[in-house]
């Protein structure tokens, strides 16, 4: 879908660029020294990995990737408000 | 191209910030740049770059600048509810360390039954302290 060798090749510098973005933020993961820092390190791991699905369905020029793409903001959605919910009040629901 | 390049741009920064600043809510907000900024320029990007698909990736974007905001400011609402429950504790040791150093003084002798109404008095604080959080959390 893409026809110019240039823009492929653009294409994948920047998927190896957010794929090579993952490793200072899971370095927060793993150091944060509180738990929201913990949690919202894994926020942006998922906000990351959005861009890489997305990056993956440019590449391989095929549109699935970008409905699993949705599924996993709307799961990562549930699980960042519960998690929080978690930490502020003891309790998920 | 260029829409692409903005994105990965502010991703960098967003994660640079989240690694580099000081204050866990600071950190939040560099996130949350990552979040609207990089990933709404990465996603106009690629509809631009596949037109066909530009409906779902629109929803996607959507999807993920109404939701993203919410998750950090549940995060940040975690924060600010674990900084204020430290805070109360520490009062609440304060003034039972006051309560104490006053029973001393009155009594001369710290006697047994002050330092069961000392006990009393702190476990009141936790129990008001427990039953006081659950409405105003559920006032949200």
């Amino acid at each position: 879908m893409i026809e110019s060798a240039w823009a492929q090749a653009a294409i994948q510098l920047i998927l190896l660029a957010l794929v090579s973005l993952l490793v200072p933020a899971s370095y927060r993961v793993i150091v944060g020294p509180t738990l929201p820092d913990r949690l919202g390190a894994v926020d942006l791991i998922t906000t990351l990995l959005i861009g890489i699905i997305v990056m993956l369905a440019l590449v391989e020029s095929t549109q699935t990737f970008v409905d699993m793409a949705i599924a996993l903001a709307a799961f990562a959605f549930i699980g960042t408000i519960s998690i929080a919910r978690y930490i502020s009040e003891g309790r998920v629901f | 191209m260029a829409a692409l390049v903005f994105g990965l741009f502010f991703c960098a920064v967003g994660v640079l910030g989240v690694v580099r600043l000081p204050d866990s809510l600071t950190r939040l907000h560099a996130s949350g740049k990552v979040a609207t900024l990089g990933l709404f320029g990465l996603l106009v990007g690629a509809a631009l770059l596949m037109p066909s698909a530009w409906l779902r990736l629109l929803a996607l974007g959507l999807f993920v600048l109404l939701t993203s905001p919410v998750a950090t400011h549940a995060i940040a609402a975690s924060v600010y509810r674990r900084r204020e429950i430290v805070e109360e504790l520490a009062v609440a040791d304060a003034s039972t360390a006051e309560a104490d150093i006053t029973a001393i003084d009155a009594t001369g002798v710290l006697s047994r039954s002050r330092i069961q109404d000392i006990i009393e008095a702190q476990e009141r604080a936790l129990r008001y302290h427990k039953s006081n959080a659950r409405p105003k959390r559920d006032r949200r």
